[in-house]
């Protein structure tokens, strides 16, 4: 059996710059959620994000280096160098870098074209263009640190982490690298936020109840857009391993049509069951469920209907995306939110929850943790679930 | 976790590929052996004010090809479609693959791009509550992926891969690691890529374009020309492959990777990381450099040989550190461009090709070779050769590097 040890981890999320303040931020259960402030959101349904608001990147990126990045890039290497110190160590040159990103840089294409349009197709300015390419984060954590193994960049939507981590565990296992960077960015933007607005995916105020995500519950109308920057260092540090990555799994839900989830349950049980058999588990090992929930009607009612199809007994679940939002760091909070959980023996809350099927947590408690099950859902019918687990073998 | 089998032998059961020299494997080898490039002026863009005019398009209209209906089509973009028609023609030949249980693997540079460059266009013009939000669904770059797999009812699950130009590169090695850990049974791996106006106005403004067709190599090459299209491959377990009475068109052998760690856009001068990239597929491959003693050699580099200045010089030090002078080495980009996420798909297919009709693709353009670009570069013409081993290689922006590795399957 192997397992992949996790050893350092670096968040810039909403309300929680590293990972102390990420652990307090999880252990107090409230949501991030509120009234978008940074762009226009008149006459569209929803009003509210999980933002980051207290970035200051400057605190970590020279500033002839900065002006070069854009905030994708910024929340990468930022997270990444938190995530470094977090691990105790140095990471050697042959580090990979595996970066998911569920929509990558829109805010920057959009930039390049209104200077496009602007000034035309021949005077746009080559630094975003140069920008606008979904692997900048990845690339810039390569440059900033010197590391020269793989480098690539999973665009999934919300499975963008989990693949982009069950590819550098399978580098990690073939000895490709001695370390891996593995982690997320993601960043809200009006464009993003009006598009998601205009398809009716996000939540939104409705008759009693107010916008908000409210994953599993039964008042649920949408998701929440979130936005984050959150790293992992695996295989490398000296620090203790908050826990292992022990297995992966996926499928795909052919009922899916390209932009939404299906309703077929059984390619998600298939990938949860692929995940813990990869782990070399049996169902009742699995101590809690770190769902893919985000409040959306149709991929929460699949993700439970898989949950009651695979588990006779249904471990204790827990929906983080009503703390900061979907797409948070491409998935990447929510991986770090499980490893988080093993490493403290606390199962965390799931705020926005109040009545639905499943067992879900509604405050953070203690818990025996040896294994989580992850999942994650993408629209589209993608699905990658992985194992957490708290020790080595 | 299980973890990737080196001893398990990669099978490529199944080819396709569109580009602008060809919308199937026929048309494109007819047009490599009778060296029949496919740049021209661009009719992408009609109004557009480039600096430059020339690329390498497909067939505007690809309804003809397609094995969907028209409604259908509408809520895919052009590299979703690119993508379709590529996938199809790679499934029709693995006939009797599981594929119910493929995975499929997509790079992709732009996915969607194009459309929503439309919506955002249509958004100034109509404001953001009037411009139906429906046609910018394709925009991410998991969209090609998600539509081959909803087109063709594959169910093993989808992963897509924006490593810019390396990515196709990168979603065929993934995939072929997916299938030696037994995360997956089969897999449908490639690429795709449809040209806009956001990556010709950009490699336009980076001075990355050559104004006259690219001539990979070359004393005078100025840089790329950019093209579009899609290739796929299916990948089986070899043994797998086998019981089930596949024909093999080659041996996936080796995938290297590695990342220059040196420039956001422009590659490492002395290739060392290109040159990585390469060595890790000879180590999987087991392949050794030219001459060196015990282990067999590589016959072809089918090159990354976009036309740019700084690639071409670096991937030939790449190539004489890792594999030798003497190798025999062409661009097929300067038959069809740049196709960017899609390039290592493409030419993939193209390597497997040239592999199966023991034929050498051709640098085409090529009168002098460039001072620092000093092997042998097959000019013109195609060079019937024996090759028992070859690799093919993708590089992108951010210093990212992939190699893949290929064997004639006797």
């Amino acid at each position: 059996m192997s397992r992949i040890p996790i050893t350092g981890i670096g968040v810039i999320a909403p309300g929680a710059i590293g990972v102390e303040a990420f652990r307090a931020q999880l252990a107090a259960g409230q949501t991030t959620i509120a009234e978008v402030e940074r762009f226009d959101t008149a006459g569209l349904s929803a009003h509210k994000a999980a933002l980051v608001t207290d970035f200051r990147p400057k605190e970590f990126i020279a500033p002839m280096k900065m002006r070069r990045m854009n905030v994708l890039s910024r929340l990468g290497v930022a997270a990444a160098k938190l995530a470094i110190e977090d691990c105790g160590g140095t990471l050697e040159h042959d580090t990979g870098v595996s970066v998911g990103t569920a929509f990558g840089p829109v805010q920057t294409s959009v930039e390049y074209m209104q200077e496009y349009v602007a000034k035309g197709a021949a005077l746009a300015p080559p630094q975003l263009f140069a920008e606008s390419v979904a692997n900048a984060p990845g690339s810039h954590i390569a440059i900033e640190w010197g590391l020269r193994g793989f480098n690539i960049t999973i665009t999934q939507r919300e499975s963008s982490v989990l693949a982009a981590a069950m590819f550098a565990s399978s580098q990690l296992l073939k000895n490709n690298v001695r370390a891996a960077l593995i982690g997320g960015v993601e960043e809200a933007n009006e464009m993003l936020f009006s598009v998601l607005d205009r398809i009716g995916a996000l939540a939104h105020a409705n008759g009693n109840a107010d916008e908000a995500a409210r994953p599993f519950d039964r008042r649920r109308n949408g998701l929440v857009l979130g936005e984050a920057g959150a790293m992992l260092v695996a295989g490398g540090g000296t620090r203790k391993p908050y826990g292992y990555l022990s297995g992966f799994g996926m499928a795909r839900d052919t009922s899916a049509s390209i932009s939404d989830w299906g309703t077929d349950p059984t390619a998600v049980a298939n990938a949860m069951r692929a995940a813990i058999e990869d782990a070399e588990l049996s169902l009742p090992d699995i101590d809690a469920i770190y769902a893919s929930a985000n409040g959306s009607v149709r991929g929460d009612a699949l993700e439970q209907r898989a949950i009651e199809s695979l588990f006779t007994r249904v471990p204790p679940v827990v929906a983080t995306k009503g703390i900061f939002g979907e797409y948070a760091a491409g998935g990447g909070l929510q991986l770090a939110a499980a490893l988080i959980a093993l490493d403290e023996q606390k199962l965390h809350a799931s705020p926005g929850f109040e009545e639905g099927e499943l067992p879900v947590t509604r405050e953070t408690r203690d818990a025996q943790l040896r294994h989580v099950l992850v999942n994650t859902l993408s629209a589209g019918g993608g699905v990658v679930c992985a194992v957490v687990s708290r020790e080595a073998a | 976790m299980r973890k990737p089998d080196l001893s398990t032998r990669i099978a490529v059961t199944g080819a396709g590929i569109i580009c602008s020299i060809g919308r199937n494997k026929a048309e494109v080898w007819s047009s490599i052996v009778e060296s029949r490039a496919g740049i021209r002026k661009m009719t992408a863009f009609p109004g557009e004010t480039f600096p430059t005019d020339l690329a390498a398009e497909a067939l505007a209209d690809l309804a003809g090809e397609l094995p969907i209906g028209k409604r259908e089509a509408k809520r895919l973009s052009r590299t979703d479609l690119l993508a379709v028609i590529a996938a199809k023609e790679a499934l029709e030949q693995a006939n009797g693959a599981p594929i119910a249980r493929a995975i499929v693997s997509t790079g992709t540079s732009t996915g969607g791009l194009l459309e929503g460059e439309q919506y955002y266009f249509g958004r100034l013009v109509r404001g953001r509550r009037r411009e139906p939000a429906s046609r910018v669904l394709q925009q991410p770059t998991s969209a090609p992926s998600d539509a081959v797999a909803r087109v063709f009812n594959l169910g093993g699950g989808v992963i897509s891969n924006a490593t810019a130009c390396a990515s196709a590169g990168a979603a065929i090695g993934m995939a072929a690691d997916f299938l030696r850990s037994r995360h997956a049974d089969v897999a449908l791996a490639g690429g795709s890529d449809a040209l806009c106006r956001l990556t010709y106005s950009g490699f336009n403004v980076l001075q990355a374009v050559d104004p006259e067709p690219c001539s990979p190599f070359g004393a005078t090459r100025k840089g790329i020309t950019l093209g579009e299209g899609s290739g796929y491959l299916v990948l089986e377990r070899w043994d797998d492959a086998v019981t089930r009475g596949a024909t093999i068109l080659a041996e996936l052998c080796g995938y290297g990777a590695s990342c220059d760690a040196h420039h956001p856009t422009a590659p490492i001068e002395d290739g060392r990381g290109a040159e990585a990239a390469m060595r890790g597929a000879l180590a999987e491959a087991r392949l050794g450099a030219l001459g060196e003693a015990g282990l067999a050699t590589v016959d072809y580099v089918n090159a990354h040989g976009t036309g740019t200045l700084l690639n071409d010089s670096a991937e030939t030090k790449a190539i004489i550190s890792a594999v030798g002078a003497g190798v025999p080495v062409s661009s097929s980009k300067s038959y069809f461009g740049h196709t960017l996420g899609a390039s290592g798909a493409i030419e993939a297919v193209v390597t497997v090709l040239a592999l199966q009709h023991q034929i050498a693709p051709p640098t085409l353009r090529l009168g002098t070779a460039a001072d620092d670009c000093s092997l042998d570069y097959i000019p013109h013409t195609p060079r019937p050769m024996a090759m028992a081993n070859v690799l093919s290689n993708t590089f992108g922006f951010g210093g990212s590097n992939v190699s893949l590795a290929f064997r004639r399957v006797l």
